[in-house]
């Protein structure tokens, strides 16, 4: 039998690791610092009070990261933050591709004229059950299985959301880079006509 | 393996995910021979690598690692 002293010290090494992971998932998922930092705190905080329950040798990694999403939703995802699911055809409609800049192929301007700040505005532009999905296995690197484990879902539904998360988020991208080449455009055909 | 069954499994192979041997073999057959579904294939990369080396920023504050010590701390 541990000592506290020594679950706590086995707390904080398998703990630290995850620190980075866990906190741009808060991010993500409360879409403000200030909630973010605080969900972190609870989270660790219902974890260790967890711990004696937790089995040595398996996977730290998805048993903290279910306590932060069962405590994002429970306690910080209220009915004002619900975003309407878009409909299926919404998500298959393509984006009509604007003229790209010139000897670029539409996905080629894509991929130049996309910042970081697009791409994290796009995550957290989709609605919370495709963005974590997104989160998890795209950014976080958690395979369908053990994104399936976290959320309490089956694998086929991580599959469903997670195509129908990617349609979401090329859909924002792509608006975003037309925006982008439209005004581009726009500022090209104020020059020539000033001068 | 067509076209159309590369484009329904580039989602999985991209993603590591439940290919078999053989048909990761085929895939990357495919993809060597059709230039379409390798410039597809492409920019998915590179789109997916992109969204995931930016979704990767945000380091954890200063001032809230301390916070979390101190939380540890008081168990």
């Amino acid at each position: 039998m541990k000592t506290k002293e020594e679950r706590k010290e086995t707390f904080q090494n398998l703990l630290v690791p995850e620190l980075g992971a866990l906190f741009r998932t808060a991010l993500r998922m409360t879409r403000n610092r200030e909630d973010a930092e605080d969900l972190m705190q609870e989270t660790i905080a219902k974890a260790f009070a967890a711990f004696d329950r937790f089995e040595e040798g398996t996977n730290f990694r998805a048993w903290i990261f279910k306590i932060l999403t069962n405590t994002f939703i429970n306690n910080y995802y209220r009915v004002r933050d619900k975003q309407k699911l878009p409909s299926l055809d919404e998500m298959e409609e393509e984006t009509a591709f604007q003229p790209a800049f010139e000897g670029a192929t539409p996905e080629e301007a894509l991929l130049n004229t996309l910042t970081r700040e697009d791409i994290i505005k796009a995550i957290e532009s989709i609605p919370l059950e495709f963005r974590t999905v997104v989160v998890l296995t795209l950014v976080e690197g958690f395979s369908y299985k053990e994104t399936a484990e976290i959320l309490e879902i089956p694998i086929g539904t991580v599959m469903s959301r997670l195509h129908r998360g990617r349609k979401l988020l090329q859909k924002a991208l792509w608006e975003y880079s037309n925006q982008k080449n439209t005004e581009k455009e726009n500022g090209r055909e104020w020059t020539v006509k000033k001068s | 393996m067509d076209c159309k069954e590369i484009v329904e499994k580039m989602y999985l192979y991209l993603d590591h995910e439940i290919l078999t041997e053989e048909e990761r073999r085929a895939f990357e057959e495919h993809l060597a021979l059709c230039r379409q579904c390798c410039q597809k294939y492409e920019f998915e990369r590179q789109l997916w690598s992109l969204i995931r080396q930016n979704g990767l920023g945000d380091p954890i504050p200063e001032t809230l690692l301390n916070r979390l010590q101190q939380v540890i701390a008081s168990f």
